[in-house]
């Protein structure tokens, strides 16, 4: 039986302009932040009321050949990073509305602003790092 | 009740001007002036939208910041002047009221943890992570 997920890969262009985006801007915890003996910085994130779920924040820019991955591989990532075509996930907020003002005003950027939808109000707002997110105001049921 | 966007934007920018001056001895009086809002109306607002009073915000945004700089092994004193609080001793009862350990006790755990991760990372991390993405191997350059 499976039971939660407890840890999941986002991979960024830009590990620093990703820890400003998760952390100083979304409001992210950081879990676990070292360097590891080849070089990779190992950052894990919890989102603000997930302590149990670590965000482990892979640079996918540079050399990643130091993960086993061939040059097709990486160039193909690094293609999709560049595009901003990573759909990473959804994103919860109890104002939709509220958040996305408050993002927009601290310089974060959107695909689209809050709409309604039958589950909720919904937005799409990008990491800056070759991500884009649902972010989600759930419809109170 | 629903709220116009020239609203949400007037509380957000209100919440923004919080996150960057939450070191300054700001009140209501000021937080409200940043929405062109009424104390009593800026007031009745931002809790229906973050449902949490200004104040509360302000305290848990202090309070978060000082479980930073604690882990960072920073001194109380100093915390306690960054984070905008006037006395060590109210800034000690309100974080071990809120956070369950005094601020002493938590910078000791938090350091000592930070301390064994930068000395032992691979602990810190999934053995399936290590593996996959040959986190044990040296990188070519």
């Amino acid at each position: 039986m499976v039971t939660k997920l407890s840890h999941t890969s986002f991979f960024v262009t830009d590990q620093e302009k990703a820890y400003d985006f998760y952390v100083n801007k979304l409001g992210f915890k950081v879990h676990t932040d070292v360097k590891m003996d080849n070089g990779m910085r190992w950052l894990t994130l919890n989102p603000p009321e997930q302590p149990d779920l670590e965000i482990v924040l892979i640079d996918g820019s540079g050399d990643v050949s130091g993960m086993g991955w061939d040059a097709e591989t990486q160039q193909a990532l690094k293609v999709l990073l560049e595009k901003g075509a990573m759909g990473a996930g959804v994103l919860h907020t109890p104002d939709c509305r509220a958040t996305y003002e408050e993002l927009k005003a601290k310089g974060v950027h959107f695909k689209s602003e809050p709409k309604e939808q039958f589950y909720g109000t919904e937005c799409i707002v990008t990491d800056g790092c070759g991500n884009w997110f649902s972010m989600t105001q759930p419809k109170e049921m | 009740m629903n709220l116009t966007t020239d609203i949400y934007q007037r509380i957000a920018a209100a919440k923004v001007y919080i996150d960057d001056n939450y070191h300054e001895p700001i009140d209501l009086e000021r937080i409200s002036q940043q929405a062109f809002l009424s104390r009593f109306h800026f007031h009745r607002l931002f809790r229906q939208v973050y449902r949490r009073t200004p104040h509360q915000y302000l305290t848990r945004k202090r309070l978060d910041k000082a479980k930073d700089l604690l882990a960072g092994n920073k001194p109380i004193n100093e915390v306690c002047i960054e984070i905008g609080f006037e006395s060590i001793g109210s800034f000690s009862v309100l974080f071990k009221k809120e956070i369950g350990f005094a601020p002493q006790y938590y910078r000791d755990m938090e350091y000592k943890k930070k301390m064994e991760q930068s000395a032992q990372p691979k602990k810190a991390i999934p053995h399936c992570f290590i593996e996959n993405y040959k986190l044990d191997e040296k990188r070519i350059h």
